[in-house]
């Protein structure tokens, strides 16, 4: 009760703080020779309000405390700590605070870390940045107030979704949101740049570590999303074209093109107006699919909060967004670069260009590829499916080019280029080829676009493995980052092509046998836990060099909510994930059993993570 | 004569597994192209719920009755509507969403090529 009252009114004044913060500015900004104190105060006392809100909320949950509406809903008496914690995020209200944390965290954050930039940009900075947070405010009191009051008060709760209870996907939402929402702080200090037509090589340097931030955690938010969709979901697969997917991979590209065409602006200072864009998209693309999730529009395994009227207010928000940053672009943006506008063909400037150009393409094959089925829906009631197939045929192709540029382009000069070593350029590509040709040959798979595949992602790969030992080869984080990709595209491809997979039905003490591989279904135990009972079945599956493994997948039938879901049991070696699932079949004493033998599945994580390591040391080089 | 009979059933049973074993692989391509109508964003490969395992057999059965992976799609769509398919085909309510990001795709470069990039 009374975490709830405490909660709700930190709510109210964080809500008058941001109001009375567009004042502050207003007389701040006639007279701006130094930040004015007041202003960072409150800017603190807001995230501490805000602080606070949230630890009732957390606290409410912890001694669950049913009389309040979202515990009640989402958490109950049985559940381990640790879930009751998570289940704080775990849905609509509380993960929407978690977005106002991390607007009014960042906002701090930058107003405290800014150093050597004009007062005005801070603090119109700060007005465009609670334009955004007071929207916030005003939609979670309106229409999803995380503390609203059910009475009488109920003794027991309703539970949360046994498949959130789950160590990654607690910690995925915060991570994810950092790097989500994070991208608001980009969007408001480009709107008051842009303004104060102070966009230049040094402000593109003080906003590049913002927009790393951003990008290290919504690679990291992705990253753990997908492992816990690998092993929570029961299916073996780590990335399913799922709408809601799709609308988290969306920022990330229009992240990754900023972050590459930043680099641009911050050498030579143009390509301002694009840079002000991509800003722009960034956040209304984070926006957008917080629309879409919360609106419920989209059928997909996230949603988990399916209201009309939140998204319409979602929607009309982030039309004045929208609406606000065009206004602001067309009206104080003057391009004044075009006399540099020309670059030569072969040059490091140009292969950015290339990057951004298919970025933007991948970008719009996503976008077009999720909502294009609402707006299909909507205008002819036609209901279709736009799935992997889609995709895969999309991008797939156009990632040839894509990898053979990643690989020569960081090596251009600015300006103006040639190609040096030009011997050692081609003999690496035709071993290359060699090395693809010689893989799928002995697999079978000759398929000709996969051997051009695998063979332009070797080719980034050794590329840029032999620069991590060349001396004239500076940019350790870039390379970093793009060998980390090139082992990505690889261990997914391989992972694709040589991944091996039994169905079969089996009752306990039977056993099912083929040329490679013999699986033992010896025992089923039980075990009762706090929040669930399960079924557990041993198995003993060897291959044909005589291996054993022993496996023990689980059925589990959680208690609050009354939800059975399939645990796998999965073996990770480094050179590959052997996974087992089972599942009752109905009305009968058979189980069905799904054992998949996964080539390089731990290589896919690692890769991710040597990705954003590349941003983690590029963010740490130009602090020193 | 003996040796030939072995042979021959040699290569039957060789050919019938290897029959078997192609019918798998194109049951599991085409239930992964299909969409489990009664699931939230699943295929009717990933899903194990009835209706999922229900398809499941239809399709195996469609197989046995020599239909090409087409024809069985074009009885799913007659049967459940366009819904059901992952991979929607080119038809006039699709043209939009086939050929507008390849329209993107040529556009950006034909930006590029003319603003940025000196003729020489």
């Amino acid at each position: 009760m009374i975490y709830s009252l405490i909660g709700y009114y930190s709510l109210v004044i964080g809500l008058i703080i941001g109001l009375s913060l567009f004042y502050f500015s207003y007389k701040n900004f006639n007279n701006s020779d130094i930040l004015d104190i007041k202003i960072l105060s409150f800017t603190f006392l807001q995230l501490f309000f805000v602080v606070i809100s949230f630890l009732s909320l957390i606290f409410s949950f912890v001694i669950s405390d049913f009389s309040n509406e979202t515990v009640f809903n989402n958490s109950h008496t049985t559940k381990p700590l640790f879930y009751k914690i998570s289940g704080t995020w775990g849905n609509h209200e509380g993960s929407l605070l978690l977005w106002l944390l991390v607007l009014t965290l960042f906002i701090f954050l930058f107003l405290i870390r800014t150093k050597n930039q004009p007062v005005k940009y801070k603090i119109l900075t700060l007005v465009f940045q609670q334009i955004i947070i007071v929207g916030f405010f005003l939609f979670l009191i309106k229409t999803s107030n995380p503390f609203n009051y059910i009475f009488p008060i109920p003794t027991e709760g309703l539970g949360l979704n046994p498949i959130l209870q789950d160590p990654a996907l607690a910690i995925h939402p915060p991570v994810l949101y950092l790097g989500y929402v994070g991208s608001s702080i980009i969007f408001s200090s480009v709107l008051a740049a842009t303004s104060l037509k102070i966009i230049s090589t040094s402000w593109a340097s003080h906003i590049k570590n913002w927009i790393l931030i951003s990008w290290i955690f919504l690679t990291m938010g992705i990253l753990l999303g997908s492992i816990w969709a690998y092993y929570e979901l029961g299916w073996g697969g780590f990335w399913f074209w799922d709408p809601v997917e799709n609308v988290s991979l969306m920022p990330w590209l229009a992240l990754t093109t900023l972050l590459h065409c930043i680099l641009v602006l911050e050498k030579k200072s143009i390509l301002t107006s694009w840079v002000i864009i991509l800003s722009i998209t960034t956040f209304t693309l984070s926006m957008c699919g917080t629309f879409l999730v919360r609106s419920g529009i989209l059928n997909s395994v996230h949603t988990f909060a399916n209201d009309p009227e939140r998204g319409l207010f979602i929607l009309v928000f982030l039309f004045i967004l929208i609406f606000l940053s065009i206004l602001i672009f067309f009206f104080f943006h003057k391009d004044n670069d075009t006399k540099s506008y020309s670059f030569f063909w072969f040059s490091k400037e140009t292969s950015i260009l290339i990057n951004n150009w298919f970025m933007m393409y991948f970008l719009s094959v996503v976008l077009i590829g999720t909502v294009y089925p609402i707006f299909l829906d909507v205008i002819s009631s036609q209901k279709i499916s736009v799935g992997p197939p889609f995709y895969h045929k999309l991008i797939i192709p156009f990632l040839i080019p894509f990898l053979l540029m990643m690989a020569i382009g960081p090596k251009l000069k600015w300006i103006k280029s040639q190609l040096e070593d030009k011997i050692y350029l081609i003999s690496f590509l035709i071993i290359s080829i060699l090395l693809a040709f010689l893989v799928l040959k002995n697999f079978n798979q000759n398929i000709l676009i996969n051997t051009i595949l695998i063979s332009s992602a070797l080719y980034l790969f050794f590329m840029t493995l032999r620069d991590f030992f060349s001396k004239t080869y500076k940019n350790i984080s870039q390379n970093i980052a793009h060998f980390g990709f090139s082992l990505l595209i690889l261990s997914i491809l391989f992972n694709n092509l040589f991944a091996s997979e039994i169905i079969t039905n089996l009752k306990v003490g039977e056993t099912f046998e083929n040329s490679k591989t013999k699986i033992v279904f010896e025992s089923v135990d039980q075990k009762k836990e706090k929040n669930y009972n399960a079924i557990i079945a041993n198995f003993s599956i060897s291959n044909s060099n005589g291996e054993e493994d022993r496996f023990s997948p689980e059925l589990r039938i959680y208690n609050q909510p009354v939800i059975a879901t399939s645990e796998a049991d999965i073996k990770t070696t480094l050179m590959s994930d052997k996974f087992i699932v089972i599942n009752l079949v109905q009305n009968q004493d058979f189980f069905n059993v799904r054992y998949q033998v996964k080539p390089f599945m731990l290589w896919i994580w690692l890769s991710v993570i040597l990705i954003s390591f590349g941003g983690i040391v590029s963010f740490l080089q130009k602090k020193s | 004569m003996k040796f030939l009979k072995f042979f021959l059933i040699v290569i039957i049973l060789f050919t019938l597994s290897s029959v078997n074993a192609e019918e798998n692989d194109k049951r599991n391509k085409i239930t992964k192209n299909l969409r489990c109508l009664i699931c939230q964003g699943q295929s009717v490969y990933d899903s194990d719920s009835e209706f999922a395992n229900s398809l499941k057999i239809v399709v195996d059965k469609k197989l046995q009755e020599g239909l090409s992976e087409d024809q069985i799609y074009e009885y799913f769509k007659s049967k459940y509507g366009e819904w059901i398919l992952y991979d929607p085909g080119l038809n006039k309510n699709t043209y939009i969403l086939w050929l507008l990001p390849i329209l993107i795709f040529l556009i950006g470069g034909a930006i590029i090529y003319k603003s940025f990039i000196v003729k020489k």
